[in-house]
Order: structure tokens, then C-alpha cells, then sequence
């Protein structure tokens, strides 16, 4: 049975599109922002490079971020109402695990970056590097918002499964 | 079938009191999944290993301190520990709410909040999970660019029970994912609808 698209119907379509455009504007810009992180900087004579390959949490970031690119962009392009949506509403939740577990990960270690750990005497680097950190930060953000904004999605295929609601 | 007497509406007219086969699966599953992660949480929060090491010599005693390794220095693992801890009394309730709460249906919701349920569960454990997982491997393997020691050959105890905790919560995290797509497809397949006059 063919139902056409009413108006209605098209402008949440739209709306759809529009966030997950959002959203791969933020794992993109995320990925991109971490992996142009980088700063060089001298402490008593010893010199130092601050860059994110140094950390297997940041490449676990960057790598977790650019897949989620790379689906979100894929899924831009599917037609409207084909049977492949229950497939996207799967992976949906297995994109937002991953984009929540390198967020996570990521800031983690940041976290340890900026305030060290006494008990294991680790100092905090963020001293040293503070352009390093201030990007870091932005990265952590923008992955932050497009974990969100994956969330949302799930919940939102989740409210439009259920149907039409009889009045 | 289709219409519904007024008032008297037939609850869980599919789900007969008696458990499907599907439905055991799911169960067993998320039994597996409780004992995965309440494992997780305990061998995680009774982590602790004290370790006595010589700081000098005075005359001929030696001046012993007590170095110890706990969870709680690790803001990732206290998140591990409670993120791993929330999994578990979710999984209790589900387990509950399968087995002796049929009848509540919430308006027909039943379905889609216990996969919004599912859904925020997976996504709080694997954020833990990921945190404790890299705070894990900086202990063990240490950091050079930042100068940061490793700490695992000094508390081999310590590091081991983490790693089993670890194993535990990823095993835990598997089978929740599993059991929330599960979820969502049962919201997926066409139930016994609320639908009045259906040709």
C-alpha cells in the first residue's frame, strides 16, 4: 500500500535529515579538531611533543569518530521509507555504544592530563601544553554533542515505531 | 481480533501467562547479563592491593610506608563501578518485571520503555567500560611522551583483578547490546495492535 508523503510527513523527513546532518557535522569536526591537536613545547631543557597519536585513547577516539562520519554520511543517502531502516535503527544503537565508550575513553584520559594523579604520580600535563589542551577540549565537546544527538535519534526511531496513536 | 470490548481490554493478549521459547532466551540472557556485570562491580569496588615499600634506613631499621592502589583514586573506575552497579540493578528489574509482572502494561508502553530502558543502560556501561578499559592500559603500559610510570609491576595484584572486572563488564556489555536489539525488534514486529476497525 503506497502512501505518499503529505506535507506533514515530508517536513519531518526534513527535520530528520537536518539532525543528522548536525550530527555528522559534530563526529566529523571531532575527529578533525583531535587529529590536528599538536604543540611543541620546551620544560627544563627537556622538549616535549604533545600530539594525539601519543595516547591510544585519542586514536581510539579519532577512529571511533571518523567511522560514525562515514555512517552518518552513508545514511544521508538512503530513500525515505526503504526496508533498510530497521538495518539503520540496529546500527544506530551500535554507533551510539561506540561514540559513547571513545567519548568516554577520551575523557578519561584528559582528565588525567589536566588534574594528573597523586596516588600514581602522574603529573598533570596541561601546564605545559595549553594549546594541546584547548583543542582537546573542543574535540571532546563536539564528540559529546554528536553522542547526544545520536541518542536522540535512537530515542526518536524508538517514538515513531510505535505508531500511530489511536485517539 | 480486532476490536476491543469497551473497558474490558484483553492486556497481553499475545504474551499467554505461560513464557514463550522466545522469551526464555531473552531471559537466560539477561541473567547471563546480571551476573556479568554484578561481577564486574564487585570485583572492581573490593580492588585494593597495599603494598610496603622501604623509604630509608635509619641506623640499621628500615623505615617502611604503605603504598596502596584503590579503585577510588581513579575517578574512571568509580565511574566503572557505578555505571557497572546501575547495569545490574537494571538487569535485576527486567528480570523481575519478565517474570512475575505481566500484567502491568503501562498503556501499552511496556515494550518501548523497557527498550529506552535497554538503550540507556548500553550506552552508560559502555561509556564506563571504555573509561576504565584506557585507564587500564595507561597503568599497564604507562605513558612516555607524558612521563606517566606505569604502576602494574608494583601492584600485580591489583591490575589483574582490574583486568578481570574488565573482562567481566565487556562480556556484561555484549549481551546487554544483543538484548537491546532484541528489544527493539520486538517493538518492531507487529503486536496485537491498539487499533479500532482495522479492515
Amino acid at each position: 500500500m503506497h502512501i505518499k508523503l503529505s506535507s506533514m510527513a515530508k517536513t519531518e523527513w526534513l527535520c530528520l535529515l537536518l539532525v543528522r546532518l548536525l550530527a555528522l557535522g559534530a563526529t566529523l569536526s571531532a575527529a578533525i579538531v583531535m587529529a590536528t591537536s599538536h604543540e611543541k613545547a620546551s620544560f627544563f631543557a627537556l622538549s616535549f611533543e604533545a600530539k594525539y597519536d601519543n595516547t591510544p585513547a585519542f586514536k581510539y577516539f579519532v577512529i571511533a569518530e571518523a567511522v560514525a562520519s562515514v555512517y552518518g554520511f552513508l545514511v544521508l543517502f538512503l530513500p525515505s521509507k526503504g526496508p533498510l531502516w530497521r538495518l539503520v535503527i540496529a546500527l544506530d544503537v551500535v554507533f551510539t555504544m561506540l561514540l559513547t565508550s571513545s567519548i568516554s575513553a577520551a575523557l578519561a584520559i584528559a582528565q588525567v592530563g589536566k588534574k594528573g594523579n597523586s596516588s600514581a604520580g602522574w603529573l598533570p600535563i596541561c601546564d605545559q601544553v595549553h594549546k594541546y589542551c584547548d583543542q582537546v577540549k573542543g574535540a571532546l565537546i563536539a564528540g559529546f554533542i554528536g553522542a547526544i544527538i545520536y541518542l536522540l535519534l535512537l530515542l526518536y526511531s524508538i517514538h515513531n515505531v510505535l505508531g500511530p496513536k489511536v485517539q | 481480533m480486532a476490536a476491543q470490548d469497551g473497558g474490558k481490554s484483553e492486556v497481553g493478549v499475545n504474551s499467554s501467562p505461560a513464557l514463550k521459547p522466545k522469551d526464555w532466551v531473552l531471559l537466560s540472557l539477561r541473567l547471563v547479563a546480571f551476573f556479568a556485570t554484578t561481577a564486574a562491580t564487585i570485583v572492581m569496588a573490593l580492588n585494593k592491593q597495599t603494598n610496603t615499600v622501604v623509604v630509608a634506613t635509619v641506623g640499621n631499621t628500615p623505615v617502611k610506608a604503605a603504598v596502596t592502589a584503590k579503585f577510588q583514586q581513579t575517578p574512571a573506575f568509580v565511574f566503572f563501578v557505578v555505571a557497572n552497579g546501575m547495569a545490574s540493578f537494571h538487569n535485576c528489574l527486567m528480570i523481575v518485571v519478565e517474570l512475575f509482572g505481566h500484567k502491568i502494561d503501562c498503556n501499552g508502553l511496556r515494550l518501548a520503555i523497557i527498550a529506552i530502558l535497554d538503550m540507556m543502560t548500553v550506552a552508560m556501561t559502555s561509556a564506563g567500560d571504555g573509561a576504565a578499559t584506557f585507564m587500564a592500559e595507561v597503568g599497564k603500559n604507562g605513558n612516555s611522551h607524558a612521563r606517566w610510570n606505569k604502576i602494574c609491576d608494583k601492584f600485580h595484584a591489583y591490575c589483574d583483578r582490574g583486568n578481570g572486572a574488565l573482562i567481566a563488564s565487556f562480556i556484561g556489555l555484549l549481551i546487554l547490546l544483543i538484548i537491546n536489539v532484541m528489544s527493539i525488534s520486538k517493538l518492531l514486529k507487529p503486536k496485537h495492535t491498539t487499533y479500532i476497525g482495522v479492515p
